[in-house]
């Protein structure tokens, strides 16, 4: 992981909530409450998310705290898995089995709540015999100074991030903005924030 | 604290490449030269629109034709890479996005030795040494957008630098 070697991406944010002061405590439970597990019947599409240590993606036993707190950071990563199937693959069995059971019953036509009903066993059947698609996304929190790098600039997998961060510690992320560079310059924030857009375009041959 | 207004963040961008281009690489920041330049990708887009409607890749992007008529025709900066050193340190690094997120970070050379836990205390500190830096160009930047130099000296140095003439 980029945190402990190698080429690092990450979008940063501000922690919005004071840390409590026996957060030591509150982390631990709030990372195994809400720990990745693995579900047995995960339907197409359908993300499972959870909390795994920063050294395997099969640990999400948090009880030893030498594996999650750094000194005053705090590294784990957030796994997502998802099942998805091969629409193509789908599609053609669907329509292969719908001939067979026209031919079976001497019909021309299935009807709807047959077609649905084949499609529902060849999808169920396919993502029982399907592994999911598995995402680890790093992240470490500086716990004193409030803020946090998250290995991912997806829209999508930081929404899931924030939200996971809310549901487990009770607490807030706001993506950073640069106006964040200027805490210590307040009296630029206010003309900056109202400057429209400077057209460039101006100097072109 | 308040939105992004990504107008900032590729106005931000325009600048440290015009900055870096017409000082020679040579910024100061805080009383500090660091030395700045456009690495090897540039990916452009148009102001109304979030996807990227041209990538300039390969070396010397920064001096492409191409790259400032992206920039003359209206486009704005969706994606810098920077090279950036200062003192004994040298990194690599995109920024992207309204909030500046950060792809591709190269840091610099660090000891290897140590364990799991020193490796991440001596990398963190090494991002935050960047941010620093980064936030000290942003207030440089911010400080002169919010003066009359943005309209009497940048604007006009932009395009000049544009045209060719600076």
């Amino acid at each position: 992981m980029g945190f402990l070697k190698g080429r690092l991406t990450f979008r940063r944010y501000r922690v919005l909530d004071p840390l409590p002061s026996d957060f030591r405590d509150r982390f631990e439970q709030a990372f195994t409450e809400h720990a990745f597990r693995e579900k047995s019947g995960i339907s197409k599409g359908e993300e499972t998310v959870g909390w795994v240590r920063a050294d395997n993606l099969l640990e999400t036993d948090f009880s030893n705290r030498d594996k999650w707190l750094y000194t005053h950071y705090a590294m784990a990563g957030m796994r997502l898995d998802k099942k998805s199937l091969p629409m193509p693959l789908v599609r053609a069995m669907v329509e292969k089995r719908i001939e067979e059971w026209c031919e079976e019953n001497g019909r021309a036509k299935a009807p709807a709540s047959v077609r649905t009903d084949i499609r529902m066993n060849i999808e169920n059947d396919m993502l029982a015999r399907t592994l999911p698609t598995v995402k680890v996304v790093p992240f470490c929190w500086n716990l004193p100074e409030g803020w946090v790098l998250f290995e991912n600039t997806s829209d999508r997998i930081n929404d899931r991030f924030r939200t996971l961060v809310r549901n487990s510690f009770g607490i807030g992320l706001e993506p950073f903005s640069p106006l964040d560079f200027l805490v210590d310059s307040p009296e630029l924030v206010e003309p900056l924030a109202s400057a429209g857009m400077t057209l460039m375009s101006g100097g072109g041959r | 604290m308040k939105d992004s207004l990504p107008h900032l963040s590729t106005e931000f961008f325009t600048w440290l490449w015009w900055t870096s281009e017409t000082g020679g690489g040579r910024i100061d920041v805080d009383g500090e030269e660091i030395i700045l330049w456009v690495d090897d990708r540039l990916a452009f887009r148009l102001p109304s629109e979030d996807a990227a409607r041209a990538v300039l890749t390969g070396d010397d992007t920064a001096r492409a034709a191409e790259a400032k008529a992206a920039l003359a025709a209206g486009k704005v900066i969706k994606e810098v890479r920077l090279r950036l050193q200062w003192a004994d340190r040298e990194y690599g690094f995109t920024l992207k996005g309204a909030g500046l997120d950060v792809g591709g970070l190269v840091l610099p050379a660090l000891p290897e030795e140590g364990d799991e836990q020193d490796r991440l205390m001596i990398r963190m500190e090494s991002i935050e040494a960047l941010w620093a830096v980064l936030g000290a160009l942003y207030r440089k930047f911010a400080g002169i957008r919010t003066t009359d130099a943005w309209s009497s000296d940048v604007i006009p140095g932009v395009h000049a630098w544009l045209r060719g003439e600076a």
